[in-house]
């Protein structure tokens, strides 16, 4: 009974037996061929992953190459033609730069290129160029422009979006460039000039010298297709540090450049201290200046210089735009000539930073040495001075400052020779120890930085600026070829000084004569506008103390049909001054709205430096950016064709334009001892104890910082296929042991039957 | 089914019984082919010591067999590693599958410069997980006394963007294998780093 009771179950299994042995042999069969399958294909590389890639041999036709996925196998880099032309007229400045997308690849590719505008740019305007046709641009708040772009970028549509990541350092994505094919873009914007000192300047950068990134902390943040991943300290970093060509490599992305100056004046000189130019001179006094190398390359800022004819330069300059809510006016107001400056009564105390990092290393550092030496010999003993010096770590040259006596001065030029650049740039250090947050009326302190300004997190440093200047004055000196020059300008502007450039050793001896001559002479305090109406909205809110030489540069909204005469005062030590002008005989100017609305967005940005609400401080900027339709930092600029132009089956790849090192920078200097501990003069007083032994981390980012690749070093595919045959084998072993199973139990199934 | 039940038990048995010895050829086969590299990892280790005690007599390239077409140039021990493993010039395929390689294009060990060592992540470099900043790896050139390298940081590199330092003056030493460091498929752009300078620099 009990036998057939197991007969009776297993009669009915043994019919379903044949069927799921049928599966399960099957299926064995299956995964066993998948298996030697794998084990055959796996080893075996993708002989191309990508339509981008080519082999090496490719390489022989030349241009940038990336490295790939596929052994054996490169990516021709995408790469970026600038053109820029430049319409100077008065007081401002309107610029239009043209980038071209190179696709070389056989490949649809979005381009993404980070590059730099000037800081003070009010970018307004972005226009596509494809084929014959133009697709313009629109400001939409950040998140939404992203999105509309991100959209038509995956739907297969051209489309290009410029999102501003810092003043002065901006995004263009360009989606779904064709197969060897480009998509050329236009980005204009208008700024205000400067005056200094009798002569007029405009910079235009062309390439980001790359930014030191402080924080070893990885987080997610803001992503992008940086070298530097994102920190707690600097959660953008990714968006702020495109790739650098090997600098082994032909310059890559070249620049063509023309400036229409309008001066309004007739002009002493206009030189460029950056490139050699080629001038022509029309019959109604304009210039038009040209790069005279037919073959220039985005690797520097480009300079120009103009000077007024004795006796012509404006002691003031009034440019308006009339608005539907009101009207606009950019100011510049020359304070009269004083007698000469009699010399301050309080003991003067000058303290020199110097940074010693690794970006400065090559010609910066030569600059800011001869700097710094010129400085030092012009001091008198009636004046006391200290130098701090700074990479990973800071140290100084006295523990107090010191009269400037012969023995000092010698000291201090021996510490500064003895100088070398490499390392990281932790500015705070030096900040932190030259800023001492006192105010004491009995001295007059003033603190000259001289840096190319090579960091990615202003914002906390114009932060620690601000709560320890005391009574202390900060005077940036921008160095080298493409510093950043957001950081000199905002430092100087927070730190209650102002900023001088010296882009290359001929002008050193100039322009720290020319900061020198602002050290000495008094500066003018107080200084206020009185305007003719009192809703006046004027920028920057509070007028700057003035130092020898400086204009006050104000642009104000007032309401509509607002006339009379407008004035300023101010005291020159004890003396009181005061100047006037009149909005009567203004020039008409398209653009002083937009920036207005640059300079009200700088100073909300400011006041959040002073530990404004930011988020209060988002909703104004948000405002009156798409109010103006600017580019702000919650504001970016899309455009986007309707045509669809990428097939439905092929891929788009995402290429990071590389960028040039900028000239100059030199990277054996850069990368040498860059991981011993910095260099501490023996009797010279050591800072932030502890930190001068270089954190293993700060050493291998100082060195990605300045670009150390060991050149030539292909890092090889270093695991043996020898677990996974392990797994395959065992797995076929288990097969045949389930094979060899099934069959005796087959059998004994069989055996076990009862006859019939 | 129309058939009887029994013939068709019959005919699966004949149909696919015989799989059972095809499968076990196969995996023997992959199996000693795995363990064939396990092997020769091991004894390429052990062939390499004589090489090396020639390396260090002052031959100047001892080739551990006449055909090779490498020579032992440094000797690395560490923590959770062989003692004394034998380093071989070049990182190829063939060398690497014997011993560690040092990669071509980089400098000797023990000398101002960056010297990059390479090895299988399953086999020589294994331990290479294990190690943490502060650790001592001890490097030996032929015919110089052993230097102790402190281990700075450890980091994970995709090795078409990786950037390796470039110092002038003192030795640097970086131990690189695949990443991740058990994945079963080789391949991949992931690397696993680990960077040291000799005792007393940088940390």
């Amino acid at each position: 009974m009990k036998q057939d009771a197991i007969w009776q179950r297993v009669e009915p299994a043994s019919t379903s037996c044949f069927d799921r042995a049928a599966v399960r042999g099957a299926l064995l069969i299956l995964m066993g061929l998948a298996m030697v399958l794998a084990c055959v294909t796996v080893p075996a590389r993708p002989a191309a992953a990508s339509e981008a890639e080519i082999p090496y041999a490719g390489m022989d036709d030349g241009g940038l190459f990336l490295p790939s996925e596929t052994p054996g196998y490169v990516v021709p880099a995408t790469t970026v033609d600038t053109g820029v032309v430049i319409d100077v007229s008065g007081l401002v400045a309107r610029a239009t730069v043209t980038q071209r997308f190179v696709n070389p690849t056989d490949a649809w590719v979005e381009g993404v290129y980070v590059f730099p505008l000037p800081e003070t740019a009010a970018v307004d305007r972005l226009r596509m160029v494809i084929g014959d046709r133009t697709v313009e641009g629109e400001v939409q708040e950040r998140e939404a422009a992203q999105h509309a772009y991100e959209t038509a970028a995956a739907a297969g549509q051209q489309a290009s979006l410029v999102s501003q990541e810092r003043p002065n350092i901006f995004t263009n994505a360009v989606a779904n460039i064709p197969p060897q094919g480009e998509i050329t873009v236009e980005i204009a914007y208008q700024q205000t000039l400067a005056f200094d000192q009798g002569a007029f300047s405009l910079r235009f950068p062309s390439v980001v010298l790359p930014r030191y990134i402080p924080g070893n902390q990885p987080i997610a943040g803001e992503p992008g297709h940086g070298w530097s991943f994102n920190t707690t300290q600097v959660p953008d970093a990714e968006r702020i540090t495109p790739p650098v060509a090997a600098p082994a490599s032909q310059p890559i992305n070249p620049l063509q450049l023309t400036v229409n100056l309008n001066a309004g004046f007739p002009l002493a000189s206009a030189y460029s201290p950056t490139h050699d130019l080629t001038i022509t001179e029309h019959p109604d006094g304009r210039l038009t200046l040209a790069l005279a190398d037919s073959q220039a390359w985005t690797d520097r800022d480009f300079e120009l210089v103009w000077e007024p004819a004795p006796r012509a330069a404006p002691s003031a300059g009034v440019f308006s735009e009339r608005r539907d809510d009101g009207d606009y006016h950019l100011v510049l107001l020359m304070p009269p000539e004083l007698a000469a400056a009699q010399a301050s009564a309080l003991p003067r105390e000058v303290v020199f930073i110097i940074d010693t990092s690794g970006s400065m290393a090559g010609q910066s550092i030569v600059q800011a040495q001869e700097a710094l030496t010129w400085a030092l010999e012009r001091l008198s003993p009636e004046e006391r001075f200290n130098v701090i010096a700074f990479n990973s770590a800071a140290w100084r040259l006295f523990p107090a400052a010191r009269p400037a006596t012969a023995d000092a001065v010698a000291e201090g030029q021996r510490f500064v020779r003895a100088l070398n650049a490499a390392r990281g740039t932790e500015m705070s250090l030096a900040l932190d120890q030259a800023l001492d947050g006192v105010a004491d009326p009995a001295r007059i302190r003033q603190v000259v930085f001289i840096t190319d300004g090579s960091v990615g997190n202003e914002a906390a440093l114009f932060s620690l600026i601000h709560d320890r200047l005391g009574d202390s004055r900060l005077f940036t000196v921008g160095i080298g070829s493409a510093p950043n020059s957001f950081f000199m300008r905002e430092a100087a502007e927070i730190g209650r000084g102002s900023f001088t450039h010296i882009g290359s050793t001929d002008t050193v001896a100039e322009r720290m004569s020319g900061l020198f001559t602002k050290l000495e002479t008094p500066a003018l305090t107080g200084i206020r506008m009185d305007w003719p109406d009192a809703s006046a909205e004027a920028y920057p809110a509070t007028i700057p103390d003035l130092y020898a030489g400086e204009p006050v540069v104000t642009t104000v909204r007032l309401p509509a049909g607002t006339t009379g005469p407008l004035s300023v005062t101010g005291m020159a030590g004890d003396q009181p001054w005061s100047a006037e002008a009149s909005l009567a005989g203004a020039s008409d100017a398209p653009g002083i709205a937009g920036l207005w609305a640059r300079d009200r967005i700088t100073e909300l940005e400011r006041r959040r430096y002073q530990g404004a609400d930011p988020v209060e401080t988002r909703e104004q900027i948000l405002e009156v950016a798409l109010r103006h339709q600017i580019v702000s930092r919650y504001t970016s600029l899309v455009a986007i064709d309707d045509a669809v132009v990428r097939p439905p089956g092929a891929a788009l790849d995402t290429q990071a334009v590389p960028t040039n090192m900028p000239e100059g920078v030199d990277m054996e200097m850069a990368t040498a001892d860059s991981y011993a501990p910095p260099p501490v003069p023996s009797g010279h007083a050591q800072l932030a104890p502890g930190a001068n032994t270089l954190q293993p981390i700060d050493a291998i980012r100082a060195m990605a910082q300045s670009g150390a690749a060991a050149v030539g070093v292909q890092l090889p595919a270093t695991a043996t296929p020898a677990p996974l045959h392990l797994l395959i084998g065992a797995t076929l072993l288990l097969m045949a042991v389930l094979f060899a199973a099934d069959r005796h139990w087959a059998v004994r199934l069989r055996t076990g039957r009862p006859r019939r | 089914m129309t058939g009887p039940r029994r013939p068709a038990a019959r005919s699966w048995r004949t149909r696919f019984g015989w799989l059972a010895l095809p499968l076990l050829a196969l995996g023997i086969w992959q199996a000693s082919t795995g363990l064939y590299l396990f092997g020769k990892a091991w004894l390429g280790q052990r062939l390499l010591d004589t090489a090396w005690d020639r390396a260090v007599a002052g031959d100047a390239s001892p080739r551990p067999w006449p055909w090779a077409d490498t020579w032992p140039v440094a000797r690395l021990s560490a923590p959770g590693g062989q003692d004394g493993m034998v380093v071989l010039a070049g990182a190829s395929g063939s060398t690497l599958a014997w011993a560690p390689g040092l990669l071509d294009g980089t400098g000797p060990v023990n000398a101002p410069g960056l010297s990059v060592i390479s090895a299988h992540r399953d086999t020589h470099f294994r331990f290479l997980g294990g190690l943490e900043p502060g650790d001592a790896l001890t490097v030996e050139a032929p015919g110089q006394t052993a230097q102790t390298y402190t281990v700075l940081t450890t980091e994970i590199v995709d090795h078409r963007t990786a950037r390796l330092p470039d110092p002038a003056d003192t030795p640097w030493l970086t131990l690189v294998t695949c990443y991740p460091l058990d994945a079963v498929v080789p391949g991949g752009p992931l690397r696993y780093v680990v960077h040291a300078t000799p005792a007393g620099y940088g940390g």
